[in-house]
């Protein structure tokens, strides 16, 4: 029903695309995240296939030159999109791998974008504008259970009611008078780079929530390598219930069982010299 | 459009000179632009390549511009999309610059083998894997290779190696140093280009015995490359050109032809570029022979100097010359200092017609002021000498003459094993200043490499040491006083000494398990090998006696049961040595260990020094560390399992082979990826390493350096090759001078010439001419109050952010941004990362083939 040739197109340049960045990085991802990977492009065009067929430019970089920090450094500023046109009708949209949950929770980064794209697009290349959304591929927790049922009872229903509630398209609103408060901000930024301040966030956000049942702490500081040597970090750990007075417990957190699954099934090589 | 070109000028505050405009305007035919030091040749090729693109509506992807490294290649990138943007914004008209060929000749070159438009019916092809400088010497002085060597030539390895030792008049006949040698000249051959059935006469011919030896060596090098489908520098270019030759369209593949410091290209690279410009003949070649530094890489500066004449030969025709004549860089003395330092060698042919340098430069400096900017030291021993200097450097940066000590360069001719370099590092940390000098001895005994690799030693264990001497002597004294370093360090951190033991011991007790388990494997009549069935093999393997909690754990988790059961479905068993690698695998990685290490309070300082951009020495060595372990991991594999910890292996393999490796080849003095330089202290560069930099303050360490005498490669080559070279007597001299004016002319507000006098050191014939002939002050009765403050360029070539991996990204963690995206810090893991750039392009694949099933109806 989902056009049986596009699936075949998909997983064959999902395959190659795979196959190339594994030569060229060297790393590799578990079966199990592959095809998570997998079905995230395969969601995407089951969901959103008027977009996708819609596309009349793919990956547009927009260039604004010539900006100015606080500081008085000149700098530019680049991103990419895609551009979609349906009857008339002109869409900018930026794919993220997030589930909408997190883009929801923390649509302001992706207003600063889109709004930033938007006025490159609409007031300096003097094209039309209609709309700017974000979407999210990322699986829903709706979603990992469908598949969950449907694995088990081989009951394709579940996904496909589950796919038809995802909602993994969020308007962003373009409003032109907001975007110099965004160029601003930018350019602060710029400044505190080539200024070299990197002090880490403050234990406050570390344990802000994210998204619905995730901090910061989990959605960023846990991934990070140099939580460690991190102050805002080791303060976080060492007060909070679980980790306080063992320091070993904190230098021995490898992540959960799974995701040392995922590594080993990644990279564990058949034949060990 | 209204866009015009003297429009784009103002908005990006450029006002070119005549010359240079000349060059922006010459589009077509070949164009050979000599360009002096700080004659802004940046800016031009930019401009010029923008005039191309917006003004002769040259798609970019038809443009190949070459450039000496990925820096220069960013920065051009970076220059090009600011002034499209504007372009774009003003007239609409998008312009993509992402199939555009701009990068290093080595990337270049990997991006044409798998062009489709020169692929034979442009298929995919399977690019070459690249054996970078590291790689390559690792592939070489293998075992692999020695047990080939002795097949091949059968000879026994160390007879060889005492013939190679000999032939090159090495020191000694080590591994290392006949990998060195081996390297250089198979390197050589490859650039030259020469065929191998041809070299294959020649060396019979040449009643050599070793010679001949080598050139058998240097083909079964080649084919079995070849038959792995991978090369190393010299042959990816020999690669791309045969794709080129092998397609007869190749030629129309570019409008424009850009090379950058073409005094620095060699024989096959001039191929290749001559080769792409046949047929629209839109050559322009970049470069100034006056700073040709890479002959022992194989560049030939004749390249530059006879390319009229190679022009006329290859695409008959001459090209236009315009000489980028006016120095923007240095005050008027600093121009006038080195542009009589070269002028004092005779560089007139043997037969008297003509110069081996293109004469009549005129160099012309654009800053008129009459004050004084070179100076010297009071002509003394070195230990007087680095005193005078440092306190002069403490007095610059008292008067905020520079605002950071980075702004102040010293530049030896060679650095390493160097009393006098140390000397002077010394007297400047005494005047609290300060060094970031990576290559002044290995950069292995910084103090970051010793304290990580220390605490690896006591994790993983290492070689023991056998009755050598030398450099092996010398390894292994280092992985004492790494044992030593980290000793001192654990003495006042119990914590960090309780983390090493606790992992030493998990290796153990993965170690041990192994080894049970094999037994119960053999006592069970089975072997490793046997294909794993859980139903059969399970229950015994778990009731192996004294098997540890984790391991048994390991053997039987439900998802492993799942993956196994899945996997012998698809008829793709697992075997029982796979299970045993698994059960007794530890849950980290040789990254996971160097970044939890750096979580204690020795290490953390030093990140917290490079937060607020106090000092980011250590934090540059840190990060280079752990590309050194990611290299490790891609060498062998990331995981740490029981088979690879029996009999000491990991640690034996990790120091006694790589490591080692690393310790020897860290000798070598010319590096040229992207050195950094940290605030907070003064670099020590050799002189290659400033190739192309600028600085407003320049010390010149030492004005004279010994006479290494004709390099060997090049004696062995020259019969080899037949075309017009420098005389093989002159080549010391000339590269001497070559070198020495390169450093004089990085400096911008003032330069020190150290005079240095006693036994050992050489002060150069045209540096004494120099010093009689101009009296130059002496640093000691400088009034610093009257020299000029360092200032930041305001015409530098704007940078490119990104929203979300540099603003986003930033405002999301400073300090992770700081880590991995300003440090270059390798991640330990991947996952995420890959994941995503996965999904994204195989939906950008899908948008690209829904449009090209659409059609061009309304796109």
């Amino acid at each position: 029903m989902h056009n049986p040739e596009m699936i075949q197109f998909i997983e064959e340049a999902f395959e190659e695309n795979y196959e190339l960045l594994r030569l060229e990085g060297g790393h590799s991802l578990s079966p199990h995240i592959k095809n998570q990977a997998l079905d995230q492009v395969k969601n995407y065009w089951k969901k959103l296939r008027h977009l996708a067929e819609n596309v009349s430019d793919t990956e547009v970089k927009l260039t604004l030159p010539q900006q100015k920090t606080p500081a008085g450094r000149i700098y530019t500023i680049q991103g990419v999109v895609d551009v979609v046109k349906e009857d008339e009708h002109i869409n900018l949209y930026d794919i993220k791998t997030h589930d909408v949950e997190y883009v929801k929770v923390n649509k302001h980064e992706f207003e600063g974008q889109l709004n930033i794209y938007g006025h490159v697009w609409q007031s300096i290349r003097g094209e039309h504008l209609d709309n700017a959304s974000i979407i999210a591929t990322g699986e829903t927790n709706e979603l990992r259970k469908a598949k969950k049922r449907y694995s088990s009872t081989g009951d394709e229903n579940y996904l496909l009611e589950a796919l038809d509630k995802w909602e993994p398209e969020v308007y962003i609103e373009v409003s032109p008078e907001r975007v110099q408060e965004y160029l601003d901000s930018f350019g602060e930024v710029v400044d505190m780079i080539e200024e070299h301040r990197y002090e880490p966030p403050t234990v406050e956000k570390l344990k802000r929530e994210v998204t619905e049942n995730k901090s910061f702490v989990d959605h960023v500081c846990s991934n990070c390598d140099i939580r460690f040597s991190c102050d805002a970090f080791k303060e976080y750990a060492l007060s909070s219930s679980k980790g306080h007075s063992d320091f070993l417990k904190f230098f021995n957190d490898f992540g959960t069982e799974n995701e040392l699954a995922d590594i080993i099934e990644a990279n564990l090589e058949e034949e060990v010299e | 459009m209204n866009c015009t070109i003297e429009k784009l000028f103002r908005v990006h505050r450029f006002t070119p000179n005549e010359r240079q405009r000349e060059a922006i305007e010459s589009l077509n035919d070949p164009l050979f632009l000599i360009a002096g030091p700080g004659s802004g040749k940046t800016r031009v090729l930019l401009w010029r390549t923008v005039n191309a693109i917006v003004f002769h509506n040259i798609d970019p992807e038809r443009i190949f511009l070459s450039t000496f490294t990925e820096k220069a290649a960013k920065q051009l990138k970076d220059g090009l999309q600011s002034i499209l943007g504007t372009v774009t914004n003003e007239t609409g008209v998008p312009y993509d610059l992402s199939k555009m060929y701009v990068g290093t000749v080595h990337s270049l070159c990997q991006r044409l083998i798998a062009d489709r438009r020169v692929t034979i019916e442009r298929s995919r092809v399977k690019p070459p894997i690249l054996l970078d400088e590291i790689d390559q010497y690792f592939h070489v002085n293998s075992g692999t290779f020695w047990k080939m060597c002795e097949e091949i030539l059968h000879i026994e390895g160390e007879e060889f190696r005492e013939h190679i030792r000999l032939y090159f008049g090495n020191r000694s006949s080590s591994k290392h140093e006949t990998t060195l040698a081996l390297i250089s000249l198979f390197n050589r051959l490859s650039e030259e280009n020469i065929p191998l059935k041809e070299l294959r006469t020649y060396a019979e011919d040449q009643e050599n015995d070793t010679f001949l030896k080598v050139v058998r060596l240097y083909e079964w090098y080649r084919n079995d490359l070849e038959s792995k489908n991978l090369v190393d520098f010299a042959l990816l270019q020999k690669k791309a050109l045969d794709t080129l030759e092998s397609n007869n369209s190749s030629s129309d593949l570019f409008s424009y032809v850009v090379i950058d410091e073409f005094q620095d290209t060699n024989r096959i690279q001039e191929q290749v570029f001559f080769k792409l410009a046949s047929e629209h003949k839109n050559i322009c070649v970049v470069g100034d022979d006056d700073q040709a530094l890479y002959r022992f890489r194989g560049a030939t500066v004749e390249n530059f100097v006879e390319f009229p004449t190679r022009c006329n030969n290859y695409l008959s025709q001459y090209p236009k010359a315009i000489h980028l004549n006016i120095n923007y860089r240095s005050r008027k003395h600093i121009v006038e200092t080195y542009t009589s330092f070269i002028e004092n060698e005779s560089w007139v042919k043997e037969d008297g017609e003509g110069h081996y340098r293109l004469k009549d430069k005129d160099i012309k400096p654009h800053n008129q002021d009459h004050e004084l900017s070179v100076f010297t030291t009071t002509p003394g021993l070195s230990e007087d000498v680095v005193k005078e200097t440092a306190s002069f450097v403490r007095r610059l940066l008292d008067e905020k003459k520079a605002d950071d000590p980075n702004q102040i360069a010293f530049l030896f001719p060679s650095l390493k094993n160097n009393k006098h370099v140390m000397r002077m590092k010394q007297a400047l940390e005494a005047e609290g200043v300060g060094v970031y000098a990576p290559r002044a001895g290995k950069f292995l005994e910084v103090d970051e490499a010793k304290a990580i690799f220390g605490a690896m030693i006591r994790i993983f264990g290492k070689p023991e040491r056998q009755e050598y001497g030398g450099e092996y002597k010398a390894f292994h004294d280092w992985l004492d006083t790494c044992q030593e370093h980290i000793r001192g360090i654990t003495k006042n951190d119990e914590r960090l000494e309780a983390f090493i033991n606790e992992k030493n011991s998990e290796l153990k007790r993965c170690q041990q398990d192994y080894i049970r388990l094999l037994k119960t494997v053999t006592d069970e009549g089975w072997s490793i090998n046997d294909n794993y069935n859980p139903g059969k093999h399970k229950r015994t393997l778990v009731k192996t006696p004294l098997l540890s909690q984790q391991t048994v754990k390991g053997l039987g988790t439900q998802r492993l049961d799942k993956f196994i059961e899945q996997r012998m479905k698809t008829g793709n068993p697992f075997t029982i040595k796979y299970i045993l690698n698994r059960a007794t695998s530890v849950d980290w990685n040789l990254l996971d260990i160097f970044y939890r290490l750096t979580g204690f309070p020795y290490f953390s300082h030093m990140f917290k020094l490079a937060q607020n951009g106090e000092d980011e020495g250590p934090i540059c060595n840190l990060s280079m560390i752990s590309e050194y372990l990611s290299r490790y991991m891609e060498q062998t594999q990331s995981v740490i399992s029981g088979a690879r910890l029996i009999e000491r292996r990991l640690g034996n393999d990790f120091f006694g082979r790589y490591i080692y490796g690393l310790y020897r080849i860290g000798e070598s003095e010319f590096e040229n990826e992207e050195t950094p330089f940290p605030k907070g202290r003064v670099p020590f560069l050799t002189i290659h390493q400033s190739k192309g930099l600028e600085f407003p303050y320049v010390v010149l360490g030492a004005a004279g350096k010994k006479n290494f005498g004709v390099p060997v490669v090049e004696e062995i080559v020259r019969p080899i090759i037949d075309r017009e070279s420098e005389p093989l007597s002159k080549i010391p001299r000339f590269d001497t001078m070559r070198l020495f004016y390169v450093a004089l002319s990085r400096a911008e507000k003032g330069l020190v010439i150290i005079n240095l006098r006693g036994r050992g050191q050489v002060v150069d014939p045209a540096f004494k001419k120099l010093f009689e002939e101009n009296r130059f002050p002496l640093i000691g009765d400088v009034d610093v109050t009257n020299l000029p403050k360092a200032t930041i360029k305001e015409d530098d070539i704007p940078k490119v952010y990104s929203y979300t991996s540099d603003y986003l990204l930033y405002l999301k963690c400073p300090r992770n941004y700081m880590a991995f995206k300003k440090y270059g810090f390798v991640p330990s893991r991947t996952q995420t990362m890959l994941f995503g750039t996965l999904i994204h392009q195989t939906i950008e694949d899908l948008h690209n083939h829904l449009i090209s099933l659409r059609g061009d109806g309304d796109a």
